[in-house]
């Protein structure tokens, strides 16, 4: 819209008004409320104009509101005037408006009628009205009013008559509320057949539409209200349908930060369905479809998994394509043709959607693979320490303990002979036992025969024997779990018995492994100094990357004076 | 019966104990060692718990549960690992009990012999 149309049209309205509150001074105390109700709602109209104009500048409808609200006020105007020739132009132009408001129904939103049939009933409507306004003014001497010598002359009078005047006022208000009908008959339909935004779009209309039935059967059938509610509050009604557009034009200028919004509340890897509910919601179109190109050419698809043609789009919808998308199209409310800035937004907004959804996704894929590989390399870290300890038993073990039996054996025959070589080798064996004892304690830190004999139930009961503080075993579950689940359980009870040997000064421990769907909870409980924390460099980091390792995680509770709680949670199929 | 896989060991404790008073019979594997215990009668099987088809605690169940004629052997676990490696499994297997094979000798044998009639 451009500036200078804007200033024409707010210069306008000013002029009209002023016109008319010019021509109607000074203020009648009878007349005054009524005088000042038209001005108002002429008024509404000029704004809603305006509104309109400004809203959707490819429409018409900012010229037909324009045009309601001047033939609204203008022939009063003219009547106001005291001028035989303006009083005659005025008189039978005081009903056109009403003409000019079914046009405005009918037209709604674009402003175009849609058939030839709804332009024959918008002719007939204002000719029927021009032509029962003359007729009647044929008729009416202006002296009937009670203003004599004052009045304005009547150029139309063709003869003086209450009876005739009666009569052509009691045809035209019957024809009157068959075309209102006609015209209110066709909006419904209209509503009917309309859908998301087209049906949202009609809600300004409904109310001009109810206002105009309304008061077209108030006035015609229920005359004998005083004249101040006929005349002065029914048209106080006609100021919904404008006001309402103009509220929603103000939030529909809101509309393109709803946008904005609607993508930041959405929540990371939100689903497709989800965007186009959020978008939907944003552009007031409920009937928004957002479909994807399906591989191999096989058209598109919208998120409820309806086939969808993105060349020639069902009649009533329109289509836009989204950005760097690979092929995805918006599918929308053929109405919304009006809004192309608020089209585009959304199109850009959903392109960023899925650009960032897309992004997620490959992140995703990749912290899963550094998940996977993280797991592989511990696992074939403990794979790579059960065989070391394996070797170390089959192999240099198994010697040792040969080596001191033939020691042994070698110190019996000597015993008798020499007793100083026998010393010498006894010597010997207690050496080779001393290595022994080394060896397994070197073995069992490379990894817990144990472990891989009995599993956690006689793994942590060996840890629990050997730990110095005293410990009590709530609960093992039996069983064997895989061995990664067990290696890092066995860890974490490991890990923290040390811990409290070490660091806590506590008189009891506890330890509590627990089946639960799908994990094994572990827990290491006791009752000393607390105050330990799983960062800066100590063993508990090293044991939370442990339990990461395997997809679980370590909590750590450890208020000072408290006591200390472990609890790694580890999921276990 | 001494059952173990290792010949470096078997050979060692044959010599030991023979110079001890025993009589020896050797067996290599679990099932090598349930045949000679049908063919052989020992009274008593010095069963290593790592062997390479069956562990000894499956061995020690499979002989505990042939039906015997006459006295059942009196089953000795052994192993280069120390009893704790195995937490309860010792205490659980029908076994007499664990001699770690460092500690190995006749009189050790025969304090188990004198406590299992």
């Amino acid at each position: 819209m451009s500036r200078w149309l804007r200033a024409a049209l707010i210069g306008g309205a000013i002029a009209a008004v002023g016109c008319f509150v010019w021509s109607s001074w000074p203020p009648n105390s009878q007349y005054a409320p009524i005088e000042t109700s038209f001005a108002i709602v002429a008024l509404s109209f000029m704004v809603a104009g305006i509104a309109a104009w400004q809203r959707w500048p490819a429409s018409r409808l900012g010229l037909l509101f324009t045009i309601v609200g001047y033939l609204y006020l203008v022939p009063y105007i003219l009547v106001n005037l005291a001028n035989p020739v303006a009083w005659t132009i005025g008189n039978p132009a005081e009903g056109i408006y009403g003409a000019a408001l079914a046009h405005l129904g009918l037209a709604w939103p674009s402003g175009r009628l849609r058939s030839r049939f709804e332009c024959g009933v918008i002719v007939a409507d204002y000719v029927q009205n021009i032509a029962f306004n003359t007729a009647s003014t044929m008729f009416w001497n202006p002296a009937f009013s009670g203003c004599d010598a004052r009045c304005p002359a009547n150029l139309l009078l063709v003869r003086s008559s209450r009876p005739a005047w009666n009569a052509v006022n009691t045809v035209e208000g019957f024809v009157g509320l068959v075309m209102t009908g006609i015209v209110l008959t066709l909006i419904v339909r209209h509503w009917r057949s309309a859908r998301g935004w087209s049906r949202r779009a009609m809600i300004p209309l409904l109310w001009i539409g109810t206002a105009v039935g309304a008061e077209d059967i108030l006035t015609g059938s229920l005359f004998h209200f005083s004249g101040l509610v006929t005349y002065a509050l029914l048209p106080l009604v006609l100021l919904a349908g404008p006001a309402l557009f103009v509220i929603s034009t103000v939030r529909a200028r809101t509309a393109g930060g709803a946008l904005g919004t609607a993508i930041v509340d959405l929540e990371p890897g939100a689903s497709p369905g989800r965007l186009r509910d959020a978008l939907a919601r944003a552009l007031g179109d409920s009937t928004l479809q957002l479909a994807f190109r399906q591989p191999g050419g096989a058209g598109h698809l919208d998120t409820s998994g309806q086939a969808v043609d993105a060349d020639r789009p069902d009649s009533g919808r329109a289509v836009v394509a989204i950005a760097g998308s690979d092929g995805a199209v918006l599918v929308y409310d053929e109405g919304l043709e009006l809004e192309p800035q608020l089209v585009k937004l959304t199109a850009a907004a959903a392109s960023m959607a899925l650009e960032h959804a897309r992004l997620q996704a490959e992140v995703q894929a990749q912290l899963e693979q550094v998940r996977a590989s993280r797991a592989r390399i511990v696992e074939a870290g403990d794979a790579e320490r059960r065989r070391l300890e394996r070797d170390l038993h089959d192999g240099a073990q198994q010697r040792l303990v040969t080596l001191s039996l033939a020691l042994g054996m070698a110190r019996d025959r000597a015993a008798g002979a020499d007793p100083e070589l026998a010393a010498l080798i006894d010597s010997a064996g207690k050496e080779a036992r001393e290595a022994l004892t080394e060896l397994r304690e070197l073995a069992r830190g490379i990894h817990p025969a144990v472990l891989t004999e009995t599993g956690l139930t006689g793994a942590v009961q060996a840890l629990v024997e050997r730990s110095p503080v005293a410990t009590t075993i709530t609960a093992v579950p039996d069983g064997r779990f895989p061995a990664a689940v067990e290696a890092t359980a066995y860890f974490v009870v490991s890990e923290a018995l040390a811990n409290v040997a070490k660091h806590a000064m506590a008189d009891a421990a506890q330890v509590t492994i627990r089946r639960r769907p799908g994990r094994l909870v572990v827990e290491v409980s006791d009752d000393g100094a607390g105050g330990a924390r799983a960062e800066a460099g100590s063993g508990l980091r090293g044991l939370a990357d442990r339990v990461a390792s395997v997809g679980g995680v370590l909590r750590v509770d450890s208020p000072l004076g408290g006591g200390t709680r472990l609890e790694a949670d580890i999921p276990c199929p | 019966l001494i059952v173990d896989d290792h010949d470096g060991f078997r050979r060692f404790a044959r010599g030991m104990l023979e110079a001890a008073g025993f009589t020896v019979a050797e067996a290599a594997t679990g099932a090598e060692a349930t045949e000679a215990v049908l063919a052989v009668r020992p009274g008593l099987v010095l069963l290593d718990i790592a062997l390479p088809d069956f562990d000894g605690f499956e061995v020690a169940r499979r002989l505990a549960a042939v039906p015997a004629e006459g006295p059942a052997p009196v089953v000795v676990l052994t192993s280069t690992r120390e009893a704790r490696d195995y937490g309860g499994r010792i205490a659980a297997s029908p076994a007499a009990g664990f001699l770690p094979k460092d500690q190995l000798s006749g009189a050790a044998l025969r304090r188990f012999l004198a406590r299992d009639p």
